[in-house]
């Protein structure tokens, strides 16, 4: 019985509730892609030829930014399993530096966007790209207030070995927001 | 009833049912111009009835939720409305002002009202559901911030719930998105976006926070469910209605002028619009079937049953139908969109206003807990006779509007709209039919106030 | 067992979602109105044109028409009533003097309004003006 029971708590790990909220918002990514997928095989040339207009190195660059961030925030995790809350704070500021390299070179991708004054409505692909990736990029930003929290709190010791509910829950938000990004750039920047 | 302040629930419920059933009779007589073309032309021309029908429907919908709020925040809040005196007066200025502006519409001519209540002045007359005059808009904003802070001080001098802070938060945006009603910019497209903001924003937006507190509100009275999980429940289901209704207003400016990504944003998002109705959905039932006590109120529990399926349907369902882009460049403006705001309506909110009436009124009435039982078997016929009435007037709109779809913007060869309208007659002749049901059964629900008799037994345990 | 589904959490993602989603509203707004000029057709919004829309509304047209789509289904739509009408105003404005005062027998009929010419050629200029938004292609056909 008793062992049953810690098996039931531990899978799926963090809080339910976040999971929901998770599952909600991959179903309103899948339906952006869905609709992306849609009008591009409606618009494969257009799609195409403004595809080369996005500069893939920099993407390719937050994309490691984000994989990186990611394995930063399991090894806070770990290290808060080892009960070493010193070394868990320390991974989580490295998770959060990953983030905001991501924020920065996004950011650097828009201005050269917005000199070229592209906008929502300067065609479709634009606007999908736009969409999508300016939707993912407001999900970085509170991702990266989670993560903020979560650094306090460590650093506050709030987390122990036996309670980090909160920690693993806050790690499983930034796994989803790294993961749908790696959709997106493929789906946006490479896929042909 | 635990506080002697809730009575004043009692007034704004009668003047509601009141309200309902002009709002009614009014839109029988529409449903016969829509075949009789001439029916009481010219004293009372489609466009005056439908007002009538519009505002009728708006303001009784204010006055139940306003009542919905004075019975259940001094009960949730364990203490005395802050002031019932208050909430009396805003009760006559409001049905005052409400009568009088109906009574505008029906005794002379619109442009003549507009006239005498200096329309020029700041125009706002004249646009859909926001036909009042200035000045009982203006009117509408101080009934609104009285109530505002009626219940707002009573919930601060008390116990603060979930319940009441959401049913706070729905209020309040009622009254900040009205705000937008008096903004009418002369540039159409402008105007048409910004009405949006009162009209989708309301109903799609904070009416949802509303309703599903009201739900949640007769869910823990009635199931005598534990009410962290009633509460848990409540924030995802709002949560969910926001995430998806902010955004889903693009679904409305799809052909207004408002630029093309809009066709993909609303799409989308509006698509989701039907999870947070589905969670209701089976927020309800998952409740009722954990119930810890059988309730003795049958009619009150039906009632926040039909509410959830029906809004589920109405809302999801039927406004899923024709939400996509692709489709809603075909129905767009046809009685598709008439179906669909009979049922979202009936469904969301005449249901949930009834619900809590259903509840309250028993105990307004000094009962130890419902009524009589031949009075609850009455009631639950009204709630079938209405129920499945506007489940008809619904397809009957539906089918009619998929006709016109086809026949005036589908097939090969389009025809002009009233020739349209001629070949579909028989469709109005069903929903006329259908909604004279409805009215028998409005009629059966309103006696069944007046059936007396021995009450039953309070709560049991399950 | 500690819990799992926690009330606060479901608070965070209401007040958190709401909050984002209307931020995401306003900056959508935002390029909405950044996108209007090549497409509201504000160029010919004349001073007649603004009295077209004030008569539009005191007179409740909406009550029975739609425009853009938009109002009562009970007679026919008026955003494109300009092309159906042959791209004419004269023609607009002889149907509205046209409507018989007592109606027409079993039939539906606009009331007759008893506008002057002036009057006229102000809804007639709004209906003009309404025609000239770039509604994505709407309505389907010419019949509206």
């Amino acid at each position: 019985m008793y062992i049953q029971e810690t098996i039931k708590t531990k899978y799926p790990p963090g809080d339910l509730a976040l999971w929901i909220f998770i599952c909600a918002e991959l179903l309103v990514f899948g339906v952006f892609f869905a609709a992306y997928a849609f009008a591009r095989a409606n618009n494969i040339e257009l799609f195409n030829q403004y595809q080369a207009t996005l500069n893939t190195d920099l993407a390719l660059i937050n994309t490691i930014a984000l994989l990186t961030s990611s394995y930063f925030v399991v090894s806070a995790i770990i290290a808060i399993k080892e009960n070493q809350q010193q070394k868990s704070s320390r991974f989580l500021l490295l998770a959060i530096l990953g983030g905001i390299t991501f924020l920065i070179f996004k950011m650097t991708e828009y201005s050269h966007h917005m000199s070229e004054g592209i906008n929502l409505t300067t065609n479709l692909f634009y606007m999908f790209y736009l969409s999508l990736t300016f939707f993912h990029f407001m999900h970085v930003i509170l991702g990266i207030m989670i993560l903020l929290v979560l650094w306090i709190n460590t650093r506050k010791g709030t987390y122990t070995t036996e309670e980090h509910n909160g920690l693993v829950s806050g790690g499983a938000y930034w796994h989803m927001v790294d993961m749908v990004w790696l959709i997106l750039f493929p789906l946006i920047y490479i896929m042909r | 009833m635990k506080y002697e302040s809730q009575s004043v629930a009692k007034l704004y419920f009668i003047a509601a049912i009141g309200l309902f059933v002009g709002q009614i009779v009014f839109g029988l007589v529409m449903g016969l111009q829509y075949v009789m073309g001439d029916f009481m032309f010219p004293e009372i021309p489609f466009n005056v009835a439908r007002m009538v029908h519009t505002n009728l429907l708006i303001v009784w919908l204010l006055f139940g939720f306003m009542g919905a709020a004075y019975y259940l925040i001094p009960e949730e809040a364990e203490t005395e409305l802050h002031s019932p005196m208050l909430a009396k007066l805003m009760f006559w200025v409001f049905l005052v002002a409400g009568a009088l502006t109906i009574l505008g519409y029906l005794l002379v001519p619109y442009s003549t009202l507009a006239e005498m209540t200096g329309n020029s002045l700041l125009p706002t007359m004249g646009r859909e559901f926001l036909e009042q005059p200035t000045i009982t808009k203006i009117g509408i904003v101080i009934v609104a911030l009285s109530f505002l802070y009626n219940v707002g001080f009573t919930v601060l001098k008390g116990r603060k719930t979930v319940i009441t802070l959401v049913l706070l938060i729905g209020l309040a945006g009622l009254a900040i998105f009205f705000l937008f009603s008096f903004y009418n910019p002369d540039n159409l497209v402008k105007d048409k976006y910004y009405w949006w903001f009162v009209v989708h924003l309301w109903v799609e937006g904070v009416w949802e926070l509303i309703m599903a507190s009201i739900l949640a509100f007769v869910l823990i009275k009635t199931t005598g469910v534990d009410r962290e999980i009633i509460e848990k429940w409540l924030y995802i289901i709002i949560a969910m209605a926001l995430i998806t209704g902010l955004i889903g207003t693009g679904h409305h400016f799809f052909w207004i002028g408002a630029p093309e990504y809009w066709l993909w944003w609303g799409s989308i998002f509006s698509a989701l619009e039907p999870i947070p109705f589905f969670m209701m959905t089976v927020f309800a039932f998952n409740m009722v079937n954990k119930r810890r006590i059988n309730h003795p109120n049958q009619p009150a529990v039906l009632w926040a049953l039909g509410t959830a399926v029906m809004a589920f349907l109405g809302a999801g369902v039927w406004g899923f139908m024709h939400t996509l882009a692709p489709v809603n460049y075909y129905t767009h403006g046809t009685q598709i969109t008439a179906a669909h705001g009979h049922m979202a309506f009936y469904g969301a909110y005449v249901m949930i206003v009834l619900a809590i009436i259903s509840y309250a009124m028993p105990l307004l009435r000094g009962r130890k807990a419902c009524n009589s039982a031949a009075s609850q078997v009455a009631e639950m016929w009204s709630f079938w006779l209405m129920t499945i009435s506007m489940v008809f007037i619904t397809l009957f709109l539906t089918g009619a509007g998929i006709l016109q779809v086809y026949l005036q913007r589908f097939s090969d060869e389009p025809m002009s709209f009233m020739v349209v309208q001629d070949k579909i007659e028989l469709f109005y002749w069903m929903r006329e039919g259908a909604g004279v049901v409805f009215l028998i059964g409005l009629l059966l629900y309103v006696y069944s106030f007046f059936i007396g008799g021995e009450e039953r037994t309070v709560e049991e345990k399950v | 067992m500690s819990e799992v589904f926690t009330k606060s959490m479901a608070r965070n993602i209401f007040y958190g979602g709401s909050v984002f989603f209307f931020l995401l509203l306003l900056a959508l707004t935002f390029q909405t109105h950044e996108a209007w000029p090549e497409r509201d057709n504000h160029e010919n919004l004349t001073d007649t044109v603004r009295h077209g829309k004030e008569l539009w509304e005191v007179n409740n047209c909406v009550g029975c028409h739609s425009l853009l789509g938009e109002g009562a289904y009970f007679a026919p739509e008026l955003g494109n009533v300009y092309q159906r009408y042959g791209n004419s105003t004269d023609a607009i404005k002889a149907f509205i003097m046209s409507r018989p005062k007592e109606g027409i027998p079993g039939r539906r009929s606009m009331p007759q309004f008893n506008f002057d010419d002036e009057e006229l050629e102000a809804i007639a200029q709004f209906l003009k003006y309404a025609s000239g938004i770039n509604t994505n292609d709407w309505p389907p056909n010419i019949q509206g």
